[in-house]
């Protein structure tokens, strides 16, 4: 089998469900920065997308779920030809596209404060955020397209 | 192996602390704890040396930015050190660069401080 086809076939979508527990959050970075990599991603890329997905799932479990354990969050990767997709769904409160307000970093610099930087390091870092409503579950969906 | 351990020691005025590991939501509680522990002693220089620090998210930074005010209102300080390449471009995206003094080595960070006696 040639190298190419090999590394297709790894490619193939895949789901993983964590309850809404931070302990979990090390499995989760992990997986994300292979699946970077795996997608062609540099390591010092795949870094990157490995903290958007912190931010993001930590912002469900400790806001759309208020620390709440005993639910589950569930990821999606999907491989594209020329971008990583990641869907994160939970059932807790969501957020909706208009109340997303990013720190400006200059301003944040001139008036330090604690929190609000979880949602700047995802834009950031990621070419796509959105989020999204469907059927009683909200949706984080993060895109990364592959240089 | 832990997500997260903390060594701490002392270099003259400055209080060292050495994160190894990963400071998440998870693990942020045992690296804020160890912060407000030096502040509540009365250090307060701060040397983050971060060479074995794999990565911090926003819940790390927010613990760093809750006590900046405090060490700097008496007359203490926080520096970086040793940064790892992604947990650099997370503080620089930031412009926690701005906000904080980093250097390459703790030798120069500690030189820094020196200089300033």
């Amino acid at each position: 089998m040639c190298p190419s086809a090999a590394l297709r076939m790894e490619k193939s979508d895949f789901r993983l469900i964590i309850p809404s527990q931070t302990r979990y959050l090390n499995l989760v970075t992990g997986l994300a920065k292979r699946a970077s990599q795996l997608a062609g991603m540099d390591d010092s890329t795949a870094a990157k997308v490995s903290i958007a997905v912190d931010e993001a799932v930590t912002n469900i479990i400790m806001h759309a779920y208020g620390g709440e354990e005993d639910h589950s969050v569930e990821l999606d990767l999907r491989f594209t030809d020329t971008t990583l997709e990641i869907h994160m769904w939970h059932t807790g409160v969501g957020i909706r596209g208009n109340q997303i307000v990013l720190p400006d970093p200059k301003e944040y610099v001139k008036h330090p404060r604690k929190g609000g930087l979880g949602l700047l390091l995802m834009s950031r870092f990621m070419d796509e955020v959105r989020f999204s409503e469907e059927q009683g579950r909200s949706e984080c969906c993060m895109i990364k397209n592959i240089a | 192996m832990t997500d997260l351990s903390i060594q701490v020691r002392d270099e003259g005025c400055a209080s060292v602390v050495e994160p190894s590991g990963f400071i998440n939501a998870h693990t942020v509680r045992q690296f804020e704890g160890a912060l407000e522990g030096l502040v509540q002693a009365g250090r307060y220089t701060i040397l983050l040396n971060c060479r074995e620090l794999n990565y911090i998210s926003s819940a790390g930074l927010g613990a760093i930015m809750g006590l900046i005010e405090t060490v700097r209102e008496n007359k203490g300080d926080i520096l970086l050190c040793n940064l790892q390449e992604n947990v650099f471009a997370i503080f620089d995206t930031l412009g926690f660069t701005q906000l904080y003094r980093v250097f390459p080595s703790e030798e120069d960070a500690l030189a820094s401080l020196t200089e300033q006696d």
